[in-house]
């Protein structure tokens, strides 16, 4: 699997679409994408609670763009910090909020705002006061070395222009014996030059 | 795998799922084996 893009790939302009396309994805959710959104989607296709997500705003809902399931690897334990990375609109991370309890911190991190302003709005409306949503990248995380006892993200780190990078700060702000619940996308097979350097492609 | 490569031992594949099934992008997942995965790793 290539760990960084093609050197005559313009990441400036990937991190540039990635964010236009997710802006849009938060402000008008139902438009129409090349990738599922929303809870009928991640309930049916990849194994989320129904009656959880029923009970979360739909600000928080409506823009989920995940690939898979990050919080059924472990139980979030009360008093647990976790970050999200790419946390988007806050689907996972306000169910990672309602795990770890008041007594814990749940950091969502996006570097689109209209993402992270929905997330905080779905923190307001559900009244946790444990969430904070910070604005940043997977390339130079904002959360302290060593400070984190889960970290999870769900379909965001394969957009990451240098994933060896992306992974070494995920390792850096956990705790020895924290965990990493990785949600994302595999390939099986060595992908083209040209697909390799599809920004569409990248951006989905 | 990278992951290792950074200092993650136990790496784990717990679960797939198939999150371009019904999109336009469909085919070219199919082509190419992309499938979504959740992957467990420890930072021992």
């Amino acid at each position: 699997m290539a760990t960084t893009c093609p050197v005559d790939l313009d990441t400036a302009r990937l991190r540039h679409e990635i964010r236009a396309i997710y802006a849009r994805v938060a402000s008008d959710p139902m438009s129409e994408f090349h990738f599922h959104r929303g809870p009928a989607y991640a309930a049916e296709r990849l194994g989320y609670d129904a009656t959880a997500l029923a009970a979360l705003p739909s600000e928080a809902t409506a823009s989920f763009a995940g690939v898979a399931n990050p919080l059924r690897m472990a139980a979030l334990p009360a008093g647990a910090t976790v970050v999200d990375i790419g946390c988007g609109a806050g689907m996972d991370l306000m169910l990672a909020a309602g795990a770890v309890g008041p007594n814990g911190h749940a950091i969502g991190i996006d570097m689109t705002e209209p993402m992270a302003e929905r997330a905080r709005a779905s923190a307001r409306a559900l009244g946790f006061a444990n969430v904070e949503v910070r604005a940043g990248d997977a390339l130079d995380l904002p959360v302290d070395s060593e400070s984190v006892d889960f970290v999870i993200s769900n379909g965001v780190l394969n957009l990451a222009t240098d994933k060896r990078h992306a992974f070494g700060e995920v390792f850096r702000i956990l705790k020895p014996g924290g965990q990493f619940l990785y949600a994302d996308i595999i390939v099986a097979s060595e992908l083209s030059e040209s697909i390799r350097r599809d920004v569409d492609l990248w951006t989905g | 795998m990278v992951l290792e490569s950074v200092g993650f031992t136990s790496l784990r594949i717990t679960e797939y799922f198939d999150p371009f099934g019904d999109t336009s992008k469909e085919r070219v997942a199919r082509k190419y084996g992309v499938r979504g995965v959740n992957v467990h790793a420890l930072k021992s």
